[in-house]
């Protein structure tokens, strides 16, 4: 097993460098780069200090040297400096010699981004395992119908079209939720009961919502998994020998019917960093999402490759967590029975 | 920057517009205006302003960071050596007067004595000096750096006198160093201005101080004790980051931001219809700082053609433009200047709407339907070109209504908009275009070489069109090097008049700024004067029995 991971760890470094290189060299394909912002539209400012600032970023030299370049401060894990963001370190804090300390814009977005997303994906999978269940065991009945019915409005209803009605009506006519922002701006006056209070919520809508729409999907999962499940005949023999239903169902069925859901939730390891641009925008949220649609927008490279590097780290990582998960839960992939 | 994400969000707005509207009836937030807030109060000093700012700065240090996001805060906490009044004409704001030798190659600024940073350190000519090496030292990539390259020798003879020769007259120097954030020498120097960390944590000398910036929420700024200029009236500045429109403007109803830019429709539509936000919020109206225009790519033909371009310029309907794209809240416009200022000739007249005219100077330039396809052609060619422009909502609906009028009167129009780095880089940069509509802005000093002289062309320069006209090189040259403003008027009145014939772009409206702004906010001049609202706002106030409740120090 321990042969396994790390065989699969080493195998991720080339994987790595070959999706970094495809990541900068389509960047680079597309035309600009940091002077062709908005901002430097400005007949008050020259040619030549945009060619000073292309100069001061290496972008006068060729792509391929550019790459090597970053792939030399990359072996020292340094993701460097955005050119966007007063060179703000990518990643992680600095120090300057005068012990100023500058945090990296990584750092700053990534906590923001996990926690809306972890707290998404727990109340996705508290509410669409029970809901799937359900569904399974009345398939076709009114609980079945309703639960569906339920998922698909979710489903079609357009996020932001609903994060805007939702803040208008909680936000506006009554005065139940904060609209936007991570904190109210008498934050620190609180004590922590009252930070706890106000952090949460703020988070209540930006988690909810997509939580709402993205239930659809994982609620289907588990009730197609149940349904396999108890056709199956060992549930017929546990119920023939007369184990309680509860047991049959939760016990038996369930640990089964969940064994796709672990592939989902690997493969969504690397979304969790991802966050939504636009309901990053619609609620004031300064997270991934933002930071990278922006980061393309300005053409801010060290930014956009070290999204890219950290993400597909990530996705490599999930995918290996996703099959470490599947030999614990499947005794089969396990044993080598059938490859994972 | 945002552009993909404003067309959204716009389409996002008019859902939500239809939801308010049919919505109505709910009255919200009873707290806040349960005082009578167009009752008079005296001036008094204290409270709390917040608005809201669609994207973070980069840094505090404006000359590097360059965004108008970084100067909206910076210009709180640091000052300039000169401002533009109320009615933008040139006054000391460091300095208490300036001279121009006679030889108009050097300015004397003299400084006002006791000038105080805002930790207390005296701030002398020696700052002013520090400030100018910074910006145009080799190491310092500053986009405003040109004016200030121009500069041969800056002296500090005495603390409170600072002079700069220039090796020739340079008229627009006194608006470039009306723009020059002065910074403090003591804590600046021999840092890198591109990593310090002083843009993040700046001391300056101007109304307010920055208190804490919470990265990606908001920035909060008090009042500087130490101010130059005497004391403003509200105690703390706070501007939140709400990146998306609508939510501002769900904020603003819901009392928790204080003022906010609108667009047309929030303006004339909205707030209007809703009897329990026009009872709070006011709403005031100012000449923006910007037009839209169609330019041209007069390397192209048929467009190097003065007869097709006024043609063009007669068939377009700016009303219709202004009407429809902006719903009237606009302008029209003969010359690159804000109407009612000096620099605008008030003897021009924009082109009226003559489709008449239009199609004969297109005769005239040898364009007839010859094989009855109502498209106009030429040695066998259709007219037919495309319009560029960048994802900006204003500008495409405004290419809409061009296309339309020019097909009536035969040219065939195709219209795309692209993203804005790529615009620039592939299209701009490379002059492969024909005709585009973008924005100027109508800056505050006259000066548009870079925009017009013949010499401008290379790329990355901004006569990207390619207008060349010997008479308004030299013009643009002469205005250079006046510096009396009523010689100097002269010279831009007839530049702008050449300008307008020969039609290089067909200028297509110059929109108004509209702001609300919460009643409980006093002080505020209504109507605006030239220079817009905020030219005192140090004075505005909020009385003590309308602040909010929630939000102390």
């Amino acid at each position: 097993m321990l042969k396994y991971i790390i065989k699969r760890v080493l195998w991720m470094i080339p994987l790595l460098v070959g999706i970094s290189l495809v990541s900068f060299l389509i960047m680079h394909l597309a035309p600009g780069d940091i002077t062709s912002n908005e901002s430097a539209f400005n007949p008050k400012a020259s040619e030549e200090s945009r060619q000073k600032l292309r100069e001061m970023y290496n972008l006068d030299k060729p792509v391929i040297v550019q790459y090597g370049l970053w792939l030399k401060r990359m072996a020292t894990l340094d993701f460097g400096k955005s050119f966007a963001s007063h060179q703000k370190p990518v990643f992680w804090q600095t120090t300057d010699k005068d012990g100023n300390v500058t945090k990296g814009l990584i750092q700053e977005a990534l906590p923001i981004t996990l926690m809306i997303n972890l707290l998404g994906l727990a109340i996705t999978l508290l509410l669409a395992i029970p809901l799937g269940v359900i569904a399974a065991r009345k398939y076709l009945g009114w609980q079945d119908r309703a639960i569906t019915l339920f998922n698909f409005i979710g489903f079609s209803i357009p996020g932001f079209w609903l994060s805007l009605l939702l803040m208008y009506w909680l936000g506006v006519v009554n005065n139940w939720f904060p609209i936007s922002g991570l904190h109210s701006l008498n934050y620190d006056s609180f004590d922590t009961w009252g930070k706890i209070k106000d952090s949460l919520s703020h988070l209540f809508l930006p988690v909810i919502i997509p939580s709402i729409t993205g239930l659809a999907g994982i609620t289907l999962f588990v009730k197609n998994g149940m349904l396999d499940v108890l056709h199956q005949d060992y549930i017929t023999t546990a119920r023939a020998k007369g184990l309680n239903e509860r047991k049959v169902i939760y016990t038996h069925a369930l640990r089964n019917a969940l064994l796709p859901l672990i592939t989902i939730i690997g493969l969504s390891i690397p979304g969790l960093i991802g966050g939504s641009v636009i309901a990053e925008t619609i609620f004031a949220i300064p997270g991934m999402g933002k930071l990278f649609y922006d980061a393309v927008l300005m053409r801010d490279f060290p930014v956009v490759m070290g999204i890219l590097t950290i993400g597909s780290a990530l996705t490599l990582l999930g995918n290996l967590l996703a099959d470490l998960m599947y030999a614990w839960a499947d005794p089969r992939v396990r044993r080598g029975v059938v490859k994972g | 920057m945002t552009n993909a994400l404003s067309s959204f969000t716009q389409s996002a707005s008019i859902v939500l517009v239809t939801l308010i509207i049919s919505a109505c009836g709910s009255s919200y937030n009873p707290a806040a205006t349960s005082q009578d807030l167009s009752k008079p109060y005296p001036s008094e000093a204290g409270g709390t302003l917040i608005s809201a700012m669609t994207a973070e700065p980069s840094g505090l240090i404006s000359m590097i960071a360059g965004e108008s996001a970084s100067s909206a805060i910076s210009s709180n906490i640091f000052n300039t050596l000169l401002k533009y009044d109320k009615n933008l004409e040139l006054e000391g704001e460091l300095v208490k007067s300036w001279e121009i030798s006679s030889d108009q190659k050097t300015i004397t600024f003299r400084l006002k004595s006791g000038l105080k940073w805002a930790d207390g350190k005296p701030l002398t000519s020696a700052d002013a000096l520090f400030t100018w090496q910074a910006v145009t030292d080799d190491k310092t990539a500053s986009p405003y750096a040109s004016d200030f390259q121009l500069v041969k020798k800056a002296e500090t003879p005495d603390p409170l006198t600072f002079t700069v020769t220039y090796a020739q007259a340079y008229a627009p120097a006194l608006d470039s160093w009306a723009g020059l954030q002065i910074l403090p020498k003591h804590l600046l120097q021999g840092q890198d201005l591109h990593t310090t960390s002083f843009a993040r944590n700046p001391v300056g000398s101007h109304y307010y101080k920055l208190d804490r910036w919470t990265h990606g929420e908001n920035l909060k700024l008090s009042r500087n004790p130490n101010s130059v200029l005497g004391q403003a009236k509200i105690d703390q500045l706070i501007t939140r980051i709400i990146p998306d429109n609508s939510a501002q403007f769900l904020e603003l109803m819901a009392d928790n931001i204080d003022y906010m830019g609108l667009d047309p429709i929030k303006y004339s539509r909205i707030i209007p219809s809703r009897p329990a936000l026009q009872q709070k919020l006011a709403l005031y109206k100012e000449l923006g700082n910007s037009y839209t225009y169609m330019g041209f790519n007069l390397k192209h033909k048929p467009f190097d053609d003065v007869r097709v371009r006024r043609a063009i310029n007669y068939a377009i309907d700016k009303q219709e433009i202004i009407d429809g794209v902006y719903l009237g809240l606009g302008i029209n416009i003969a010359s690159p200047y804000k109407p009612g200022t000096r620099w605008s000739n008030p003897a021009l007249t924009p082109y009226p709407y003559d489709p008449a005219k239009a199609r004969q100077l297109l005769k005239e330039a040898g364009f007839s339907d010859t094989d009855g396809d109502g498209i106009l052609d030429r040695d066998g060619k259709p007219f037919a070109f495309e319009i560029i422009t960048n994802q900006n909502k204003e500008r495409e609906k405004s290419a809409v209504l061009i296309q339309r009028r020019l097909k009536d009167i035969g040219i065939d129009v195709k219209i795309r908009a692209i993203e804005w780095a790529s615009f620039i880089s592939r299209f701009i940069k490379t002059g492969d275009f024909d005709v585009v509509v973008l924005g100027w802005g109508l800056g505050l000093d006259p000066d548009q070489f870079n925009i017009w002289h013949s010499s401008q062309q290379a790329p990355g320069q901004f006569n990207f069109i390619g207008y060349h006209n010997p008479a308004v090189d030299q013009l643009l040259e002469q205005g250079r090097l006046e510096l009396n403003p009523d010689k100097r008027m002269k010279i831009y009145h007839e530049f702008a008049r050449v300008l307008l014939e020969d039609s290089p772009i067909v200028y297509l409206s110059a929109g108004y700024g509209l702001t609300a702004i919460h009643k409980r906010v006093k002080g505020i001049d209504d109507p605006a004067p030239p220079a817009g609202i905020g030219h005192n706002s140090q004075d505005w106030y909020i009385p003590q029995p309308l602040r909010r409740n929630e939000i102390s120090q």
